[in-house]
């Protein structure tokens, strides 16, 4: 059996501190000559700024590159962020401290059409969940003809080295609470539970190119085939995001390390369901890929004795193949699938919702229609770039009025339309 | 070389032309996804998702697509995933007709990515 203890420390304020930066009385006190001084590590950063976004605050963030939570693990194996900051163990195991309520959010210019607002308060904020969190926020700028590639990984390294140094700051601070998950192997699990049924979740994660991909223990996960993990190890951060475009749909670190599909299934575990393990698989552009990916998603449910999976999607477009393949073909194999997408339905609300459907695909829940719009009036302060909103995802020419009110479609906000269910959208 | 890079994107055309065939057309991009339609209903083969890239139809002015060169019988479920790909794209409204230079030249590169990814895929060639 694996076990992992996550020990939350909650954070209710973030402040700046001439003296080192600490955890006391769940404040996070922030030196920003210590984070820029490890963003500037990076010879190809020239300039670091850190700003401070409370909940409630005139704030807006934009472009947001990645959301992160600080973590670092006291005990067992490995560390966070395995394969980028720490080595490769495979982590899930021990005890890892979190500053619950903390983010890092980095932002920066990387394309002209770059996008993902945070708005901290105002109807914005409504949409994102990262306007509830207490946000440091790291803006960096290139050194001049940085290309892009070598320019969005040294944005995403400085997130997760960030995110950690942060974290450690909690190694020696008593958790406020403590959530402990338990992971039985399938022979262990199918004894416990027998009469319950299995269920395993087939996390479908973007890869297919600049901006558009996402890490497994540092491997890109497009060069992968599907594979399985165990779901602990996510919350260590086993998986990182690499993609920020469409930022509505996708998941950044921070929702891969809190994915609610995995803590859900938790939850239920042993008492309306055996919770038998996560199938990991990508989303590339070449169609042979999705076909072997999808084949190895139903094999792997079936080899897992699958009664039932929930498969989350990310982002939109060519991903609802992949998401109709993985449905098809585990249906196919006589497994019922929950698949929880999200949609393109116009403005109106009234085309079509993806760009591929089966009769299989007859249990949806829907994360929203990233179409809706939205006008989000002035914040007081801007920390990153506002100048991109024109052109983000979502916006169109000349959507800044006299007035200051943007109109955008709520795809140009972080998480909106989250398809593993970390937002706020709902029919209720 | 068994396939054919169908493209409206000049820095596909430069970047990959010398070492793949690469069928540049100053196109749009559902003149694009048309081009490819017709090609697949004459039994070539589609090799990349037509929506490649979470940068939106009509957001992005750029598109490039691998189809096989060799033909046969048309593949339904190919015609399915193109056309309805045509419809997807036609939800979109044409954000940006004056683009400026620079942020066109980042769609080019994010197009470029794609399809480069794809170009990876092909064990015969890596």
């Amino acid at each position: 059996m694996k076990k992992l203890e996550l020990g939350n420390i909650l954070i209710h304020d973030v402040q700046f501190s001439n003296e080192g930066s600490k955890v006391e009385n769940g404040v996070l006190y922030v030196n920003k000559e210590e984070i820029c001084k490890i963003a500037l590590e990076d010879e190809n950063i020239a300039s670091c700024e850190v700003f401070l976004a409370r909940p409630g605050e005139s704030v807006r963030i934009t472009p947001v590159k990645d959301v992160i939570e600080p973590r670092v693990k006291v005990e067992g194996k490995g560390g966070i962020f395995p394969g980028w900051i720490a080595k490769v163990d495979t982590v899930g195991e021990g005890r890892t401290h979190v500053l619950k309520g903390a983010a890092v959010v980095t932002t920066g210019k990387i394309v002209g059409f770059q996008e993902g607002i945070i708005d901290m308060s105002g109807p914005g904020a409504d949409y994102t969940p990262f306007s509830k969190t207490y946000n440091v926020v790291v803006k960096m700028e290139p050194v001049e003809g940085l290309k892009q590639h070598e320019h969005e990984y040294a944005l995403r390294i400085a997130g997760f080295k960030i995110a950690c140094f942060l974290g450690e700051l909690g190694r020696n601070v008593t958790p406020d609470e403590v959530k402990t998950y338990e992971f039985d192997n399938i022979v262990e699990s199918a004894a416990k539970y027998p009469n319950l049924p299995r269920v395993a979740y087939v996390q479908m994660l973007q890869s297919q190119g600049l901006l558009h991909d996402t890490y497994v223990y540092g491997v890109d996960a497009k060069k992968t085939l599907t594979t399985i993990i165990t779901p602990t190890e996510v919350m260590d951060g086993a998986i990182v995001s690499g993609n920020c475009v469409s930022s509505c749909d996708k998941n950044p670190t921070y929702v891969h390390m809190n994915n609610p599909v995995v803590t859900d299934l938790f939850e239920q575990h042993g008492k309306t369901l055996n919770f038998v393990g996560m199938i990991i698989t990508n989303e590339n552009v070449y169609l042979a890929d999705k076909e072997r990916s999808s084949n190895w998603s139903a094999k792997l449910a079936k080899y897992l004795g699958c009664d039932g999976v929930i498969i989350s999607q990310e982002g939109f477009g060519n991903p609802d193949t992949d998401l109709i393949m993985n449905t098809k073909k585990i249906e196919a194999e006589g497994i019922k699938t929950v698949i929880i997408t999200d949609e393109y339905a116009g403005r109106d609300g009234k085309s079509q919702s993806l760009a591929d459907a089966d009769p299989s695909a007859d249990a949806v829940v829907t994360g929203g229609n990233a179409n809706q719009v939205i006008v989000l009036p002035p914040m007081e302060t801007v920390y990153g770039h506002l100048e991109f909103v024109d052109t983000i995802a979502g916006g169109s020419a000349n959507n800044i009025d006299a007035h200051g009110n943007i109109t955008v479609e709520i795809q140009a906000i972080t998480g909106a339309t989250n398809e593993t269910g970390f937002n706020y959208l709902s029919a209720r | 070389m068994k396939f054919v890079i169908v493209t409206n994107n000049p820095r596909v055309r430069d970047e990959l032309g010398k070492e793949f065939e690469v069928d540049f057309a100053d196109i749009t991009y559902r003149e694009v996804l048309c081009k490819v339609r017709d090609m697949i209903y004459g039994g070539h083969k589609l090799l990349t998702h037509p929506l490649s890239g979470s940068v939106k139809p009509n957001e992005t002015p750029y598109k490039s697509i691998l189809v096989d060169k060799r033909w046969g019988k048309m593949d339904p479920q190919d015609a399915s995933i193109i056309e309805n790909s045509i419809i997807t794209a036609d939800k979109f409204s044409v954000k940006f007709p004056e683009m400026p230079d620079s942020v066109r030249e980042d769609f080019q590169l994010i197009d470029t990515t794609l399809i480069k990814s794809a170009l990876m895929s092909i064990p015969e060639i890596f």
